[in-house]
């Protein structure tokens, strides 16, 4: 299983419980349409897309995104969150080929 | 050297325009369908139970007026909605092949109903965002998108 590349950026970067803030997730990811052909070979590239996101707080699912193959190549993906208190955001994605990776980032208010 | 390529750039202006407009005649025919092909009308049909959704003021819709490059297009949504009242939120094309973008369903927790992410275009046409309330109501709030390279088969 290719491990892949992802990204969670918490906006802004200093943050107060009770605030709310942007998560933006980013994967690198080929999402891939099934309507390419392939230069070299004339072959039709096969679909490969992302298609379940799922935002975990501490454990507890707060945001699931199913997304098409219609999303951009390296797919982003931003949401909103209300701090509550540290904690652990967890992102974990499929794509349509049954890979599953995951990316976690602590949450660390101040004040 | 430079005078051949310039000759050969001028030769390929009209070719590559021929071509264009062949393949644009041609599209339905030519291309592969997607396996997850669905038009417009059902796919906010799906989105909806079959309710149908009212254009509103309550969404916000951010999207480019000419998008430079249909492989990249950002979109943003906005509901000015309590965020206990907004189910989910879908964004939808209405002329690729699979005119589903992403299905977006929240909770509480997400404190505003928002999401922005970016999405390919197969060439110009209108950008829906559909939000479902608890309710079952469905409110939309759509755009026109000029796409001057399509990106989506």
């Amino acid at each position: 299983m290719a491990k892949r590349k992802s990204i969670i950026k918490i906006k802004p970067r200093k943050y107060k419980v009770g605030d709310v803030v942007k998560v933006d997730f980013i994967v690198i990811h080929p999402m891939e349409t099934g309507m390419r052909k392939d230069k070299k070979t004339g072959k039709i590239k096969p679909m490969h897309y992302i298609n379940e996101v799922k935002f975990y707080f501490n454990d507890e699912l707060f945001t699931t995104i199913l997304p098409w193959e219609t999303v951009s190549t390296n797919p982003y993906f931003s949401i909103n969150m209300k701090v509550t208190g540290p904690g652990v955001i967890k992102v974990v994605y499929k794509d349509n080929l049954g890979e599953v990776n995951e990316k976690s980032k602590k949450v660390k208010p101040k004040g | 050297m430079k005078r051949r390529s310039f000759l050969k750039g001028l030769g390929a202006i009209p070719v590559v325009m021929s071509v264009g407009s062949l393949s644009l005649m041609a599209k339905d025919s030519k291309k592969p369908k997607s396996k997850n092909a669905i038009s417009f009308k059902k796919a906010l049909e799906v989105v909806t139970n079959g309710k149908g959704a009212k254009e509103s003021d309550k969404v916000k819709l951010i999207v480019p007026e000419i998008a430079e490059n249909g492989a990249v297009v950002p979109v943003k949504v906005n509901v000015d909605e309590p965020i206990e009242n907004v189910k989910s939120i879908h964004i939808l094309t209405t002329k690729n092949s699979n005119a589903r973008s992403a299905d977006v369903f929240l909770s509480p927790r997400n404190g505003k109903a928002y999401f922005a992410t970016r999405i390919k275009l197969g060439g110009t046409q209108e950008v829906v965002a559909v939000a479902v309330l608890k309710s079952g109501r469905a409110i939309m709030a759509k755009k026109p998108v000029k796409v001057t390279i399509g990106g989506c088969g």
